[in-house]
């Protein structure tokens, strides 16, 4: 037995006690939903059906001694949790959450699941009333237009309730927490999208606009899709600066839309910094162009290497590189809904758009009618690899460096002409 | 915040700000007399410490009185955010039914004039004689009215007649 084994075991003993003593109604109901077995009989029961003891194959739940630890640990299963807390497990009766014996608690539960009863009633009746509106011809309902406006509003509704039936459930704020929440289930898509509205929709909006992206490349853009960059596994926050070894391979994206339905979307990556020494400016070059790419609420992870080059890639990767002592370039990653239904035609997109140089995403976005949900920002200057990865990709130009103009002062002039005296 | 605990912080800050000022001026009357800044410029540069605001978050934050942030074990703070959850739905629909028994109240009421003046038969006489509001605030309503009416003390007072049997 190990040390905090035996400290906490005096405090648990008195738990159990109290329970048997304090409570016989909970615990009679707890016993007609499953016995009150500790969690060590449960263990023991298993062990016995599959005549193991505990030590051979030891539960990472509950096992506290060093020894089966380590044994655990050399076969790569971390047991969970401290220590402390599996001993206590050990000896806990197993109630599930919702039965826990605190007379608030259930109290608040009773008033919660009466109002979830409430909600699923009137979720009941309004599916009823779309389907009504639905069947009664146009000219009854008062025209085309008011039908379809008030069909929308009730379903609108609907979506209400059917958050508002699941909003005050611990436990799916429980599962939410711990990132097991079902997208296709509108409760997590509401929680998951007030999440990123709180804050990380708030820093990639204000990096896009300080860095100028929007009115650079696109004139405007609502982001309603909430996209992660991936480089090598690791994450990129919005306007990070990437290594240019790092780029060479192109990114993974999670695009997680908060819609129902499936989604096509085309995704671009536009570098709008590139120098042009004769004009004394800087222009356009698109590093991904790629369309027809599905998404779903469940289906969010897109890998931009492994989409397929017959059917969506217009524009391979290009890895983003600049010269050396040119200002750092934003390479500024758009979702954009394609809003027909059907599919882009890829061979007269592919014909379209050969030239990356100066591809400028507005006309791409007019003449495809698109419509930018989902934006993302990564930066990229000249580093120690960038020479490498620009005779790996046969950059031209390679060697020139670039250096600010001197702006020549201006000549002196005697302040305190005779008009100040 | 600790209403007792306020007005002496305050009354301690303003005390120092006092002091830096007087101490403040002081040192400058002496370097003033060749310096061309304007006095008023320089001290309102200088003179602003730190935000008085944080200051005061900061004393409340970390004074001693202040109790601790509330910690709570995963299924403890779960079970408190049910409570909590429940409690304000309850609430809420408290605030729903008052506001329904309202509109009840005041429909009622508009029906009620509605049938005055359309089912009385007269013309609607009654009706227009009752929303008059001629002499609303010229003649003021009685000034009984501005006295909550309770049963005692007796508008007559005391019972001279009364004797002992």
């Amino acid at each position: 037995m190990s040390h905090c084994e035996l400290a906490s075991k005096p405090l648990l003993q008195c738990i159990r006690k109290t329970y048997a003593i304090g409570l016989p109604t909970l615990q009679q109901s707890t016993r007609s939903f499953r016995l009150t077995a500790g969690r060590r009989d449960e263990a023991q029961g298993q062990a016995e059906s599959t005549k193991e003891p505990f030590y051979r194959s030891p539960d990472p739940v509950l096992v506290t001694s060093p020894k089966l630890e380590k044994r655990l640990l050399k076969s790569g299963i971390s047991p969970i949790g401290s220590r402390r807390r599996r001993a206590a497990l050990q000896n806990s009766q197993n109630i599930p959450f919702e039965q826990l014996p605190y007379q608030c608690f259930q109290e608040a539960r009773k008033v919660l699941l009466a109002d979830r009863k409430e909600k699923l009633k009137e979720i009941e009746r309004q599916r009823e009333r779309i389907a009504k509106l639905r069947e009664t011809p146009a000219e009854e309902a008062g025209g085309e237009r008011p039908k379809q406006s008030r069909l929308k509003t009730f379903e609108n509704d609907l979506e209400r309730l059917k958050i508002l039936a699941d909003v005050n459930d611990p436990l799916v704020k429980k599962r939410f927490e711990d990132g097991q929440g079902d997208m296709n289930k509108p409760i997590y898509r509401y929680l998951w999208d007030k999440k990123w509205r709180e804050y990380r929709r708030l820093i990639l909006v204000q990096r896009i606009t300080q860095m100028k992206v929007l009115p650079d490349v696109l004139p405007h853009c609502d982001p309603v899709v909430d996209v992660k960059l991936y480089f090598g596994g690791k994450n990129i926050q919005p306007g990070q600066f990437v290594d240019s070894r790092v780029s060479v391979t192109p990114p993974k994206l999670t695009i997680q839309p908060f819609q129902r339905g499936e989604k096509l979307v085309t995704i671009a990556v536009i570098d709008s910094d590139v120098p042009n020494v004769d004009a004394n400016g800087f222009d356009y070059k698109c590093h991904f162009l790629a369309i027809n790419v599905p998404i779903s609420p469940t289906n969010i992870r897109v890998d931009l290497s492994k989409l397929s080059d017959d059917s969506q890639v217009i524009l391979p990767w290009l890895p983003p590189v600049s010269l050396k002592g040119s200002p750092y370039h934003r390479l500024s990653l758009f979702i954009m809904e394609q809003r027909n239904p059907q599919l882009l035609e890829f061979a007269s997109v592919k014909e379209n758009e050969v030239n990356r140089e100066n591809l400028l995403l507005r006309d791409i976005k007019s003449k495809y009618n698109l419509k930018p949900i989902g934006a993302h920002l990564f930066r990229n200057k000249w580093d120690d690899g960038t020479t490498e990865i620009m005779d790996q990709i046969g950059f031209q130009g390679a060697d020139v460096e670039l250096r600010r103009k001197r702006v020549e002062p201006l000549p002196y002039k005697r302040r305190n002409p005779a008009s100040f005296r | 915040m600790r209403p007792a605990a306020l007005p002496i912080c305050m009354e301690t800050l303003r005390k120092a700000a006092v002091a830096m000022v007087t101490t403040s001026a002081v040192a400058v009357t002496s370097l003033r007399s060749f310096s061309m800044t304007s006095a008023l410029a320089k001290r309102s540069a200088k003179g602003k410490g730190p935000d008085r605001r944080i200051t005061l978050i900061r004393y409340f934050l970390h004074h001693p009185l202040t109790p601790r942030p509330l910690r709570f074990s995963r299924n403890r703070y779960l079970r408190h955010w049910t409570i909590h959850r429940a409690w304000n739905l309850y609430q809420a629909q408290l605030r729903q039914a008052r506001h329904l028994e309202l509109q009840r109240q005041f429909q009622a009421m508009q029906a009620a004039c509605e049938e005055l003046r359309t089912g009385a038969g007269d013309g609607g006489r009654l009706f227009r004689i009752s929303m008059s509001k001629q002499g609303v605030f010229t003649d003021m309503f009685p000034i009984e009215y501005a006295r909550l009416q309770t049963e005692g003390p007796s508008k007559d007072g005391w019972n001279y007649d009364w004797r002992r049997v």
